[in-house]
């Protein structure tokens, strides 16, 4: 027997604070998938169209896909943390041992957090094209979006010379927003919807929605645009789409 | 050490009877002469600028006056510094003699040192400390005002006008205060002592970087009187350009700040690359000076965009250029990309120095060697190249650019890879460390919780379709200041915490570190929770008045940031209880093994008696193995 199996230590998988990790790798991960992925969509409310259940959905997912990684890093940091700890004005004697590398350890390391963004930004581009593909649907109706300092104003552009300050919108049909500015920059946004696009002095930006909830949303500005940004905000009244239609005549446009 | 540096001529009472210029110019002369001379500027500008054109939509005069009159106050007062004593000898084809050399270093003059255009990087570093207390003093001030507005059910204390003025006087100051956090006072009085030089590479223009942000405070402070920063840091045209005049007491802060910048960037660059001790190899530098230089590296290529985005936008409202106006052929989204292209950089200008020294400190605090030092060049590496290709992440939802959002949710997302490994290095050097609980050692563990969820954060808005529902909200407030407050001033405070003994000559009070940890870590976590949620409910940023949604999260938010106030007044007084009279510092409290601990206290002149030869790197903790 030479001194080398007397001190050979125990497989990785056996040691204490490997098992520890483990266990507490687990109990952390699901913890934080499902408090946070709960957590933050609650705090996002009802969705109100099919891109704000895609971004909600897609929240969780994300959240449970990282939970794993912030699952190992708190483990292992609590593990250190139950570990013999040390105060006083002198420090606690050397560690026993000097690793400064783990080849195995750093490339794995990597390669998960790879291919974890990987799939992040694969999927992104997928939903993302989605949504910038409806830009183009024929099928939808056209509403004209002016952001003024403090006030929005909508021109159903489909439907004649209509304009409102609350915006009117039938309910499960696709609208294309043309937005832009007469002053300074604003930031069209459905809240409920998910939607958001910069109303810009002198240029034109385009984004679309389907609502699919009938029901009274918010649309708030959301970029600085001076006094009273604060107060620059106004309601969406998604109804059905006779009740649009009547809207549409009692305001004298056309259907 | 000293005699050898006595200049045989200089003998005592010479100077008291016929003082040189040099001698005279203090930061009261600075400031005496920069008043004066914004006066002067003033009254000839009012004098002699011509009236705005009847009818026109351009008005200069106003802003060009003031201009004129804030760049008065900085020729005035960087002449009043002394700062141009040295080019002005140059230009008479002479330089400064042996004494006045000595006298720029600061040399046997006290106190009184601090107050004049001084060369020693330490005296450099304790004034870039006072001033960065100073900034955060200031932005802490403002930042506890808007929360006290928003504390209120629905918000709507202050003034519109006013409340608009302070959040974007909070955000410019706190960036700035954020960016020199550690460059400034650890980088400066630190650094070259890490690396075993005597001095920086160019001293002069290291006294020039901090003057030249000194000269810089009062034009952003003015603009209080004259309208505020009513446009959020970012100020976006052509919301500034509507702004009235103190949106030029930005400019000119912003102007001068960036040249000081760039001023100390390539100071510090020039002195690690160039100056460091005979044997420190690439792989025997210690962490924190990769992150210190990859910091101001990183701000190198950027600030100048910075520079220039201001410059035209004060063209805009001076002169009537129309850069950013759309009515004369120019465009808001010019500034918002040149804004960007130095604005994500930035974030990372922060960071980096902050993780690279709680990396250092690791070793230190778990007595083992730094874990896989490589990967932590790695990331730190990997983060800065990236950060200079992502910044149209803050503009997707502007509808600049629609086709480019794929590409840069695609470089946004990579970062994460870097961003991995420095997880990494931390959580490896913990594991199976001996544990020294100090307040750094506890840093470390904050770092990591609050830099996961500012990164976890950051990987939802980094995705275009979710940043649409997101962008703009305090849902992004939340996530960029655990970014920069949860992770980089978490290591600006134990920086302090760590290398106080060495700047000050006395131990920081560990009971008093303690507890303003306690209090900043949890005020912080509950703080900006609590605004996670809000913004998630919908709560747009920047807002003085909110819907009754949003009262409860507001007011948990507020209150927690009570608990962050005190913590950083707990801190400030044990700064300043600790340094006038904290236990006197060994010359190596942490028993750690980099250079700067190998220098007695205080430090000397040139530091190093006898320039020190480096035989391996600074990591070798830890007991070998049989």
């Amino acid at each position: 027997m030479s001194d080398l199996d007397v001190k050979k230590r125990p497989s990785i998988f056996k040691r204490k604070d490997v098992r520890l990790t483990g266990f507490l790798w687990v109990i952390f991960s699901v913890a934080i998938g499902y408090f946070a992925g709960e957590v933050q969509t609650r705090s996002m409310g009802a969705p109100a169209s099919d891109t704000m259940a895609t971004t909600i959905n897609m929240m969780k997912v994300f959240t449970w896909v990282s939970a794993p990684i912030a699952g190992l890093v708190g483990a292992l940091a609590a593990t250190t943390l139950l570990s013999k700890l040390h105060f006083g004005d002198t420090p606690p004697e050397e560690a026993d041992h000097e690793i400064r590398n783990s080849p195995r350890i750093v490339s794995g390391w990597i390669v998960v957090s790879a291919v974890l963004c990987l799939f992040a930004v694969v999927w992104g581009m997928v939903v993302l094209q989605k949504d910038d593909a409806a830009l183009l649907n024929p099928k939808s109706m056209n509403v004209n979006v002016v952001g003024q300092q403090w006030v929005w104003n909508f021109d159903y552009v489909d439907n004649g010379k209509v304009r409102s300050s609350d915006l009117y919108l039938p309910v499960n049909k696709p609208v294309v927003f043309h937005v832009t500015s007469k002053d300074v920059i604003h930031s069209f946004w459905i809240v409920q919807m998910g939607i958001k696009i910069d109303a810009n002095p002198g240029y034109l930006t385009e984004t679309s929605v389907t609502p699919n909830k009938i029901g009274v949303f918010d649309v708030r500005c959301a970029e600085l645009c001076g006094l009273l940004h604060a107060y620059m905000q106004t309601k969406v009244h998604v109804v059905s789409q006779a009740d649009y239609d009547s809207w549409i005549q009692s305001q004298g446009g056309k259907i | 050490m000293t005699t050898v540096l006595d200049h045989p001529t200089s003998a005592p009472g010479n100077s008291a009877m016929k003082r040189p210029l040099i001698e005279r110019l203090n930061v009261f002369t600075a400031f005496g002469l920069g008043i004066i001379s914004a006066i002067v500027f003033w009254y000839l500008a009012r004098t002699f600028l011509p009236e705005n054109t009847e009818g026109s939509f351009i008005k200069t005069r106003l802003d060009a006056v003031t201009i004129i009159a804030m760049l008065g106050w900085f020729f005035g007062f960087m002449t009043g510094i002394g700062a141009l004593i040295g080019p002005f000898r140059w230009l008479l084809g002479k330089d400064l003699d042996h004494d006045e050399s000595m006298f720029y270093a600061g040399k046997d003059q006290g106190i009184k040192r601090y107050f004049r255009y001084t060369t020693d990087h330490k005296v450099v570093g304790i004034q870039y400390l006072v001033i960065t207390i100073i900034i955060f003093f200031v932005g802490g001030t403002l930042a506890m005002l808007i929360r006290m507005n928003l504390g209120h059910a629905g918000g709507g204390w202050l003034q519109p006008q006013t409340y608009n003025a302070i959040v974007g006087t909070h955000g410019i100051v706190m960036i700035v205060g954020t960016i020199i956090m550690i460059t400034g006072p650890f980088g400066n009085f630190i650094m070259p002592i890490m690396i075993g030089a005597r001095d920086m590479a160019f001293p002069r223009l290291n006294a020039l970087s901090f003057w030249l942000i000194v000269a810089a405070i009062p034009p952003m402070l003015s603009s209080f009187f004259f309208g505020g920063i009513s446009t959020g840091w970012s100020a976006y045209a052509p919301l500034a350009s509507q702004a009235p005049p103190g949106m030029d007491g930005y400019i000119m802060f912003i102007v001068i700040f960036a040249i000081s910048t760039m001023v100390a960037g390539a100071n510090i660059t020039t002195t690690v690359v160039k100056m460091r001790a005979k044997g420190m190899t690439w792989n025997r530098t210690p962490i924190f000076i990769y992150g210190v230089v990859a910091s101001v590296a990183l701000a190198l290529p950027v600030f100048p965009l910075f520079f220039l985005s201001q410059v035209m936008s004060a063209m805009d409202r001076a002169v009537g250029s129309t850069f950013y106006d759309v009515r004369g052929g120019g465009s808001g989204w010019l500034y918002e990309n040149l804004f960007w292209i130095m604005g994500h950089p930035e974030v990372y200008v922060i960071l980096i120095p902050a993780v690279a020294a709680l990396m250092e400190m690791a070793p230190v605090f778990t007595r083992r060697p730094l874990f896989s030092f490589n990967t932590a060049i790695m990331g730190i590496a990997g983060i800065s190249g990236l950060s200079i290709l992502v910044w149209a992440h803050h503009m997707y939802v502007t509808g600049w650019a629609p086709l480019l959002n794929g590409p840069f949710m695609l470089t946004t997302e990579l970062i994460s890879i870097p961003t991995g490994m420095l997880f990494l290095v931390l959580i490896g050097t913990l594991w199976r460390g001996r544990l020294w609980m100090t307040m750094p050692t506890a840093s470390i563990y904050a770092l990591l919780w609050n830099f996961m969820i500012g990164g976890i954060t950051g990987i939802y808005l980094s995705d275009v379709p979710v940043d649409g529902a997101l962008h703009g909200s305090m849902f992004v407030t939340a996530h960029f200041h655990y970014t920069l407050m949860g992770a980089g001033l978490t290591g600006a405070l134990a920086s302090l915490v760590f290398w106080f003994p060495k700047m000050t000559g006395r131990m920081f009070d560990r009971r008093l570190s303690w507890i303003a940890f306690w209090l900043v870590q949890i005020g912080f976590n509950v703080a900006f929770i609590g605004m996670f949620l809000v913004g998630l409910a919908g709560q747009p940023r920047r807002v003085d008045a909110y819907a009754a949604l949003f009262n409860q999260g507001n007011s948990v938010t507020t209150m927690a940031a009570y608990s962050i106030m005190a913590g950083m007044l707990v801190l400030l007084y044990g700064v300043i209880s600790s340094w006038t009279n904290g236990a006197i510092a060994p010359m190596n409290p942490w028993f750690a093994k980099t250079l700067d601990w190998t220098v007695p206290n205080p430090v000397p002149l040139e530091n190093f008696e006898v320039l020190p030869v480096v035989t391996s790197d600074p990591y070798g903790y830890g007991k070998a193995q049989s």
